[in-house]
């Protein structure tokens, strides 16, 4: 009789643990199913800026194959803080699961981010970050890097003496500061050629503007560094535009279709080009890997390669210059 | 030998049969079922398995033939826009004549909208005349040409069409869309016979990402093209991969000869379809995750694992129940022998319906214990038979000695006229005799005795004339009490004997009768020479036979009595050296049948 007991009691115990197996491996699945919820705050959104373009649609792509719906929300203009600060705080009413943002001010935001944090939404960084590390991860480029390697192949193309002109785009912000620190950097010896550095606040007029006056101010201007896409542009135009193009050397950072046809045209001698769908498709990957609790990258360094014209037909460039959509949006 | 032992050690750590049967099945049970169904599913497996690969490389080889014949239609437009004289004369005669020029861009516009999947569609010429789609678009100024391989490799080419696989199409400015070029060189037939221009057709994605659509099986299959290079022609990932945010083993695929591959381990593994084309050199290549395919066995397998459950359940129920039916009767055979291992046969009678081992074990049994116990009975009976018969021999004996000596006595008495002792010894010797003959009873009642006792004293008396004299004094109330025959007698005879034969004066023999406590009491009282303590303490042996009277002893007259009426009672005997003996015999006051 005791025995039957011990047996029954063997049975009973086996039955209890497949159960609560069963319980949590239903629950697990439970979780991992739910559709999460994202909220993605770039910069800007522009039609003519591929960097963005790439990025959303990495975040898109990402976002459709894990099981996660993500809305878009940007201003229109790169350097607008306020109306950024506007849709955060409205992405902050939506209380989704977390947010994912490309500060444009590296200390105006940081109130807005405390108080999602407060209410348990988990911000990403993708691009940029702020003063404060309040972000539960961060995919960017290596800004640094970027910069250096610019610098880098920037100085393959000049004699000693030769003068330098840096157009960044916003003073202050975390890229800007980064890639002129590594383009510096990357110059080496020849970084004491800078002769200036001027800011375009992201706009495609101011500094091709800029640019027109530093060539006036320093006749002997043998290159212009653009920071990202639009003062590159910016600049590139106005090389473009004065027939400058075999005097003064123009290397930037970014891509677009516009800045491939100034390649392909000869203005541009160089540009590094971050990897912007793979940041935006990281940065909602890891976002959701760490929603499901899964391991996740707490700093994601998406890359960034150097496109001359010698190498922006081959397929490694093609690749990355040009975003292959297969996203199916319905 | 050993395996017994093993055996034996097995069965010996359980307490009872029933635990034996029960762990035995359990464990033979258990054992099969896990057995089963790990085979069962390993089969399920392999068959699932194999099956959907070939079910996968019949749709990838279907697919496979399906691009093939999409290309073969793109040739065919290739080859009639190539060798069209309109396309001759714009691109290589000395003058553009308009309307050669706007039927090729009808023809083109045609084909552009009759389908979707054509992005562009155009002629080139070395000397850079050029009529793109609908010829509105603006061309890409600062495209070298030379640096495209569809352009390029279509010049070189000695013949054919030729295939560029995905590529980015710079020549529209302002659109550099990704594309599959199917070119062809055009000969200048006027002029130098070489190719000197390039038509071409951009394929976009929309035809082919629908054959590979239609090709994937299970929801996280796909299927994907590769060329002869190993370069992805379409993956539905292109993107990511192209990003590095995904991987495809393409190595393995291209230096496979198999039509299937596995890569990766357990579930995380995909199952590579591959299907060669020998007209594109393109690898049509259909993945499906080892894990999807092993859903279907899984739900499979989850029903024989629930199957096994309840079988092991039923099992082991099952078997409890069989091990109880089994060892209950054998509970019950234990539990009755016991009872008549401690002499109780009054439950022997197991009752046991099977017909087994168990059942004839049982029944054997009843029947040996109904055996028994009429055996013992029996015996039982045969004793007492015996002792009766025994007791009968005794009784109906009178002892010749004492026969012998009476009549010696009588003749002694005859002679010397003593005519009225003759009588009463004579009288005395025929009562005694009548006695001892003509009552067949066992029991009698005291008064037979004491009869019987009178007759006998009166002949001793007369033998020992002046040495006896004896007095009877029972009292009337017991008179009628029943006691064994040949009880009074005896031990008279044994105080004669032994007590006042050895006395030198006359002795005194009294026998008394009377009610104590209930009981009846005779007591012979004689003033012989008495016995000391040790005598006294072997008085009862088996040995002191007294010859004189039939044999029958102190012994025996007090194993009769103890016998008959229990140990309370039989005789008892006080006794003083030289002063006389008291033997007294206490039976029950009350009996059954008292006369």
């Amino acid at each position: 009789m005791k025995k039957q007991k011990k047996w029954l009691s063997i049975l009973l115990v086996v039955c209890l643990v497949a159960g609560i197996g069963g319980g949590v491996w239903y629950r697990q699945k439970k979780i991992e199913e739910r559709k999460l919820s994202l909220i993605y705050i770039p910069k800007v959104v522009d039609k003519t800026n591929d960097f963005w373009k790439s990025l959303i649609l990495g975040s898109k792509m990402a976002a459709q194959e894990y099981n996660a719906a993500i809305e878009v929300k940007a201003p229109s203009e790169e350097n607008d803080v306020e109306r950024q600060n506007e849709l955060l705080r409205e992405a902050i009413e939506e209380n989704p699961d977390a947010i994912l943002f490309s500060p444009s001010s590296f200390t105006e935001s940081n109130a807005l981010l405390e108080e999602a944090k407060k209410k348990g939404i988990r911000i990403s960084f993708i691009d940029s970050y702020t003063e404060e590390p309040v972000q539960d991860l961060t995919v960017a480029t290596d800004n640094l890097e970027a910069g250096e390697r610019l610098g880098r192949f920037a100085a393959s193309l000049l004699e000693p003496d030769d003068q330098i002109a840096i157009v960044a785009h916003v003073k202050g912000v975390s890229t800007a500061v980064e890639r002129e620190e590594g383009f510096r950097k990357g110059l080496g010896d020849l970084a004491d050629n800078i002769v200036e550095v001027v800011y375009c606040d992201s706009q495609y007029e101011k500094s091709r503007k800029l640019t027109l006056e530093l060539m006036d101010k320093y006749p002997n201007l043998k290159m212009v560094a653009g920071m990202n896409e639009y003062s590159s542009v910016g600049a590139a135009r106005a090389v473009k535009s004065a027939g400058a193009k075999d005097r003064i050397q123009v290397v930037g950072i970014d891509s677009s279709q516009e800045a491939v046809q100034l390649m392909e045209n000869g203005v541009f001698k160089g540009l590094v080009v971050q990897k912007a769908f793979k940041m935006g498709y990281m940065g909602v990957k890891e976002t959701v890997l760490m929603l499901r609790g899964k391991s996740y990258e707490k700093n994601v360094n998406s890359g960034c390669e150097l496109v001359t014209p010698e190498n922006m037909y081959t397929s490694e460039i093609e690749k990355l210059l040009f975003p292959f959509n297969t996203l199916k949006l319905s | 030998m050993k395996k017994k032992n093993l055996s034996a050690r097995f069965i010996g750590k359980f307490s009872s049969i029933q635990s034996v049967i029960f762990a035995t099945v359990a464990v033979l049970v258990l054992s099969a079922v896990v057995i089963v169904t790990g085979v069962s599913m390993r089969f399920t497996n392999n068959s699932i398995f194999e099956n959907s690969s070939e079910y996968t490389h019949t749709i990838i080889q279907q697919m496979n033939q399906n691009i093939d014949s999409y290309i073969d239609y793109m040739e065919n437009i290739a080859y009639l826009i190539s060798s069209n004289e309109d396309v001759q004369d714009y691109l290589f005669a000395d003058e553009i004549d308009n309307e050669g020029r706007y039927r090729i861009l009808n023809q083109f516009q045609t084909i552009l909208d009759s389908r979707s999947d054509i992005r562009n569609v155009g002629i080139i010429s070395k000397n850079g005349r050029m009529l793109i789609n609908d010829g509105s678009k603006s061309v890409n100024q600062d495209l070298d040409l030379n640096t495209q391989e569809w352009y390029a490799k279509a010049l070189k080419s000695p013949n054919g069409p030729m295939l560029t696989s995905s590529h980015v199409q710079h020549i529209i400015s302002g659109e550099r869309p990704w594309v599959i070029t199917l070119s062809r060189g055009i000969r200048d037939r006027s002029g130098s016979g070489q190719k000197e221009g390039v038509f071409f057709i951009d394929l976009n994605y929309s035809a082919i990402s629908e054959l590979c659509d239609q090709s994937t099986v299970g929801t996280k299959g796909y299927a994907f093209i590769l060329d002869a290079k190993g370069n992805i022609v379409y993956h539905p990932q292109q993107q990511q991969l192209y990003n590095e945010l995904q991987t495809e083993n393409i190595s393995l695929i291209m230096d496979t000869d198999e039509d299937t591959v596995l890569t990766g381990t357990g579930n995380n593994g995909k199952l590579y379809s591959i299907s060669r084309s020998d007209k594109t050199g393109w690898t049509v290549v259909d993945c499906t995750s080892v894990r999807e395919l092993l859903s279907k066995s899984r739900q499979a397998q989850s029903v024989y694992v629930l199957t096994a459950i309840v079988l092991v359940i039923v099992a082991l129920l099952f078997s409890r129940f069989m091990a109880r039916s089994i060892t209950l009767p054998i509970q019950k055979l234990r539990d009755s022998m016991k009872k008549v291992q401690e002499g109780d046969f009054s439950v022997s009678d197991v009752v046991v319906d099977s017909k087994n081992e168990i059942g004839s074990l049982t029944k054997s049994f009843d029947v040996m214990t109904h055996r028994i116990q009429e055996l013992m009975e029996q015996n039982v009976h045969e004793q007492e038979e015996k002792r009766k018969s025994e007791l009968k021999a005794l009784q109906s004996q009178i002892n010749p000695h004492f026969l012998y000596n009476t009549l010696d006595s009588i003749i002694w008495m005859a002679e010397g006229k003593k005519n009225e002792e003759v009588v009463l010894m004579t009288a005395s010797l025929a009562r005694l005799l009548r006695q001892s003959i003509s009552n067949e009873d066992e029991v009698v009642p005291i008064a037979n005795e004491v009869e019987y006792a009178r007759g006998y004293l009166t002949i001793q008396k007369m033998r020992y004339k002046d040495k006896l004299e004896f007095q009877i004094d029972v009292d009337s109330s017991i008179l009628y009490i029943p006691l064994i025959k040949l009880v009074l007698q005896p031990i008279i005879e044994n105080a004669i004997y032994h007590g006042l034969k050895y006395k030198e004066s006359k002795g005194l023999l009294i026998v008394k009768g009377f009610m104590r406590n209930g009981n009846a009491v005779l007591q012979v009282i004689d003033d012989g020479v008495g016995m000391d303590e040790e005598t006294l303490a072997h008085i009862y042996d088996k040995h002191k036979v007294n010859y004189h009277s039939n044999g029958v002893g102190v012994y025996n007259v007090q194993k009769r009595l103890k016998l008959y009426y229990g140990d309370d009672y039989g005789i008892t005997y006080e006794s003083e050296k030289g002063k006389g003996t008291t033997a007294t015999i206490t039976i029950p006051g009350r009996q059954e049948g008292q006369l």
